[in-house]
């Protein structure tokens, strides 16, 4: 809403009644009730979010991150509307939905991905004669998953059963699809993603990487730019990689291919994320690019105005999730908010986005996420120490954060070092 | 002797994992809560037969809510 605020264009908000009372509100030019609390009545509701955006008279639908910013049936119907859908065509969409189908685009151009098959598994007698040749362990993982949700590890031919019944049943449940794939376990894996920005015309640009491999449950809570690990060389090579996979899935807007680094050192096409993510910010602050403001105007049918050796990364920066959680169990904590304080931002090397207020209610319904709070410096131990001292003053009261967590990871050697992988805080908390 | 099975954290019902008729033991999981995109599972605290399921699927719970009613012995 800001970046439409910066661009003169006005914005409509939807809330459910859950979010009634919610802060990002108040900055919206008009707000629509799109149901109730339950977000298969509300956020999830084609029928009411199309609702909203007619009556509204809206041009263009900007579907965020979460819920259906990744769904193709929405795009469809915001488009079949005569409203713009700030993203990739729904066909494109429908295509990337499938990572079998984008694993096939690797494969047949020279892409290296994770190791695995390229079709989907029917049964349990497919699964145990690929673990008879290949060995364990190996991943079974939805065809159609996301957000952390749909990926079985496999130890042994023994848990097969089991695990395939319920990543199947996970995926009917979640997904209203129970096809999975294989992949091989790379061991100590990091997450490393690239952003790029692809305009109508042919033009795709990488705004660099970022490291995302500090998670708990497959779901991402430190991420930074540049990576600790990635050289010259690796970045040059994931750019070509990132260029081919849009250009092979023509693929327009802004997006995220994310890949493994193994122990070794070898990086592997995992997936694309066909929407704004989380930690584009991180981004921002090294680019000095606005990807928002350039999605709307790639959305609008702007010519990219910048080119890839036009790009330089100054810097380091850091972004810390700040969740409604247990900071050890990460057992959910949703409540209300009795007291908040922010740390001070002078908007230059700290940014805090975030959707709280004090005496606002975290309601049980959605992600946990409360904030992000994101730090710049001129090298990464910079960044460390002020993302440090901005979590030092950040509190908040009534529930419980991740503050702690995040703290915790920040001054671990470990971390500091660089020494990070998708299993770190598991280790941490194991030791 | 009635007792009834309650919601220990707010949320939506995932799913129901008994049936009326059902015969639990203590500790065993009845229902399922989504509860900020997580899956909390809701224990029995008696041994005893399912009589009567009182929620379904995308129920709004509050703590205490009543989920699952028990003929314990």
């Amino acid at each position: 809403m800001r970046a439409c605020s910066d661009l003169g264009i006005r914005t409509v908000a939807v809330f459910s009644e859950a979010d009634k009372k919610a802060p990002y509100l108040k900055e919206a030019d008009e707000t629509y009730h799109i149901g109730p609390s339950n977000p298969v009545k509300s956020y999830l509701n084609i029928d009411a979010l199309i609702d909203a955006a007619t009556k509204s008279g809206a041009d263009a639908v900007h579907p965020g991150y979460g819920f259906l910013s990744e769904n193709a049936s929405f795009a469809e119907a915001v488009t079949s509307h005569g409203i713009t859908w700030v993203g990739p065509s729904p066909a494109v969409l429908h295509a990337i939905e499938s990572k079998c189908y984008c694993r096939e685009i690797a494969y047949h151009n020279g892409v290296p991905f994770v190791p695995g098959t390229l079709t989907l598994v029917k049964s349990i007698d497919e699964i145990h004669q690929y673990v008879q040749v290949q060995g364990c362990p190996i991943v079974l993982k939805l065809d159609k998953g996301g957000g952390g949700k749909g990926i079985e590890r496999v130890e042994g031919p023994d848990q097969i059963k089991e695990a395939f019944e319920r990543i199947s049943r996970v995926g009917v449940l979640a997904f209203g699809c129970p096809d999975c794939y294989i992949e091989q376990e790379i061991l100590q894996p990091r997450h490393i993603e690239i952003q790029f920005l692809a305009d109508h015309y042919g033009n795709c640009v990488c705004l660099g990487e970022r490291e995302c491999s500090v998670q708990r449950r497959f779901q991402k809570i430190i991420e930074e730019s540049p990576s600790p690990v990635v050289i010259p060389k690796d970045r040059e090579a994931l750019f070509q990689y990132t260029q081919e996979l849009v250009k092979r899935m023509g693929y327009q807007g802004a997006g995220t291919m994310e890949f493994l680094r193994s122990a070794e050192g070898g990086f592997y096409f995992m997936e694309v994320n066909a929407r704004l993510q989380v930690e584009h910010p991180v981004t921002e602050f090294l680019t000095g690019i606005d990807i928002v403001k350039s999605q709307l105007k790639i959305a609008s049918g702007e010519r990219l105005n910048f080119r890839q050796e036009e790009i330089s990364f100054q810097g380091h920066s850091i972004e810390a999730r700040v969740y409604a959680e247990d900071p050890v169990s990460f057992d959910p904590s949703p409540g209300i908010i009795q007291k908040v304080r922010f740390p001070e931002t002078d908007g230059k090397y700290l940014r805090v986005d975030h959707a709280i207020e004090e005496g606002g209610n975290v309601p049980p319904f959605y992600d946990p996420l409360l904030a992000k709070v994101i730090s710049w410096g001129s090298n990464r131990m910079e960044a460390i120490d002020r993302l440090k001292k901005a979590l030092g003053e950040f509190h908040i009261e009534g529930i419980q954060t991740t503050i702690p967590t995040n703290l915790m990871i920040l001054n671990n050697p470990k971390y500091i070092s660089g020494e990070i992988h998708t299993g770190f805080i598991g280790d941490v908390y194991s030791q | 002797m009635e007792v009834t099975v309650n919601a220990h954290m707010p949320g939506l019902v995932a799913r129901v994992e008994v049936q009326e008729g059902d015969q639990v033991k203590k500790g065993q999981t009845v229902a399922v809560i989504n509860c900020m995109k997580n899956e909390l599972f809701v224990k029995s605290a008696h041994d005893g037969i399912v009589k009567k399921i009182l929620v379904k699927e995308w129920d709004e719970m509050e703590v205490g809510s009543p989920m699952v009613t028990l003929e314990a012995p």
